[in-house]
């Protein structure tokens, strides 16, 4: 008996959308082992995608879905967790979808630190409409809207996370599914925002003009630019910039979580407690 | 629905309904149990095929690599898998060497 993913999944829309190869695959797969690991019942789970080649993950995963809007995941998302504080809610979307239109959610679903979990699958482009550059695709790679290479500045989303106040943050890559299944099994369990970039591969709208054409080749790449954060760490200051750290970057587990914050509100309407002060998140030693 | 339960003494199966032959689960093989078939067919005029069954290590590495819920392992309790052999790792080389198609004969 192999591993019943069949059992999570709407298999009358198999098989999936996605190009020959895709990393969203590897992904949604690892995604399934950590839910049925964590032991969390289908119908206590909900899954938010926006819009992209990540926005099928909703339409494949056999549990409470939304596939909402361009960019707005972490808003809908937001809305879905305050209403029902015991479910469990995850967010999946693209590089364009969560680092550059719908930025400003990500940002303040971080600051907020409510207990969500956001999925970024980071494929360096955005896939689905052909090849644009997106705020992670590397500079001087072909897109279709730099033909001549692309000057942009590269994004690192992680960075971005841990800066506004996520309190988990990793990265994890598809060639490595055994690892990306316990980041994203951590980040559930985790207590407060969670932020996973999965870095994944393109080998149709990035790599077939970038010289590497296949999954394989588009993996070797990837590989290449990642590293271990141990390892990571050992490095001289000025080589740090050419390699993305792989692994949990920051965890922090004494932050306050919106949900527990909000019931304070709450309190406060019902008559159970006093006018919140600035008291009341004072560091407690 | 695939299927699930192992077919009796079969270490890895897989469905070709859903393959698209991306090659992944190939590359990723130690003991060169996978290759690509020509199939008119498919997509990518490719199909998965087990070509060596009986070399399987069970490391289920093409299971976790698939992105298309396509191929399965069967469990160490089910099976007994083999252990990895330097003709295997050799038959490996030479398939990815052929661009992961199977060997002639």
């Amino acid at each position: 008996m192999a591993f019943n993913y069949d059992e999570y999944l709407r298999t009358n829309k198999m098989p999936t959308l996605w190009c020959w190869g895709c990393g969203d695959g590897v992904i949604l797969k690892a995604f399934i082992r950590a839910i049925d690991k964590l032991g969390i019942d289908k119908n206590d789970l909900c899954v938010v995608s926006g819009i992209g080649c990540s926005g099928r993950f909703s339409s494949y995963i056999d549990a409470n879905t939304i596939h909402t809007t361009h960019g707005r995941t972490v808003a809908f998302a937001t809305g879905v967790k305050l209403a029902n504080p015991d479910k469990t809610v995850v967010c999946v979307a693209g590089d364009g979808d969560a680092l550059a239109i719908g930025g400003n959610h990500t940002i303040h679903g971080c600051r907020r630190n409510i207990d969500i979990t956001l999925i970024l699958i980071n494929n360096f482009i955005y896939g689905l409409t052909n090849s644009q550059t997106s705020p992670t695709t590397p500079r001087g790679f072909w897109t279709v809207s730099q033909k001549v290479g692309n000057i942009d500045p590269t994004f690192d989303g992680c960075k971005l996370a841990e800066a506004a106040g996520a309190s988990f943050v990793a990265r994890e890559k598809v060639s490595e599914p055994k690892k990306l299944e316990k980041v994203i099994r951590e980040a559930i369990a985790h207590k407060g925002f969670s932020f996973v970039e999965a870095v994944s591969n393109c080998h149709i709208n990035l790599g077939r003009k970038n010289k590497m054409g296949t999954a394989m080749e588009n993996l070797d790449w990837i590989d290449s630019i990642t590293m271990p954060k141990k390892k990571w760490d050992a490095l001289p200051d000025e080589e740090k910039a050419n390699y993305l750290p792989t692994g949990i970057l920051k965890q922090d587990k004494d932050a306050l979580e919106y949900c527990e914050a909000y019931q304070m509100v709450k309190d406060a309407h019902q008559g159970k407690r006093g006018k919140i002060t600035p008291e009341d998140f004072k560091k407690k030693d | 629905m695939s299927l699930m339960k192992a077919p009796e003494n079969t270490p890895v199966w897989t469905d070709e309904s859903r393959c698209k032959a991306c090659d992944l689960c190939v590359s990723v093989c130690p003991a060169g149990v996978l290759a690509m078939r020509y199939d008119a067919h498919s997509v990518l005029g490719a199909m998965i095929t087990v070509v060596h069954p009986e070399s399987c290590i069970g490391c289920q590495e093409c299971e976790l690599a698939c992105p298309d819920f396509a191929i399965f392992v069967a469990d160490r309790k089910e099976y007994k898998f083999a252990k990895l052999t330097d003709q295997a790792k050799e038959r490996q080389k030479k398939i990815i060497e052929n661009n992961y198609m199977m060997l002639e004969a």
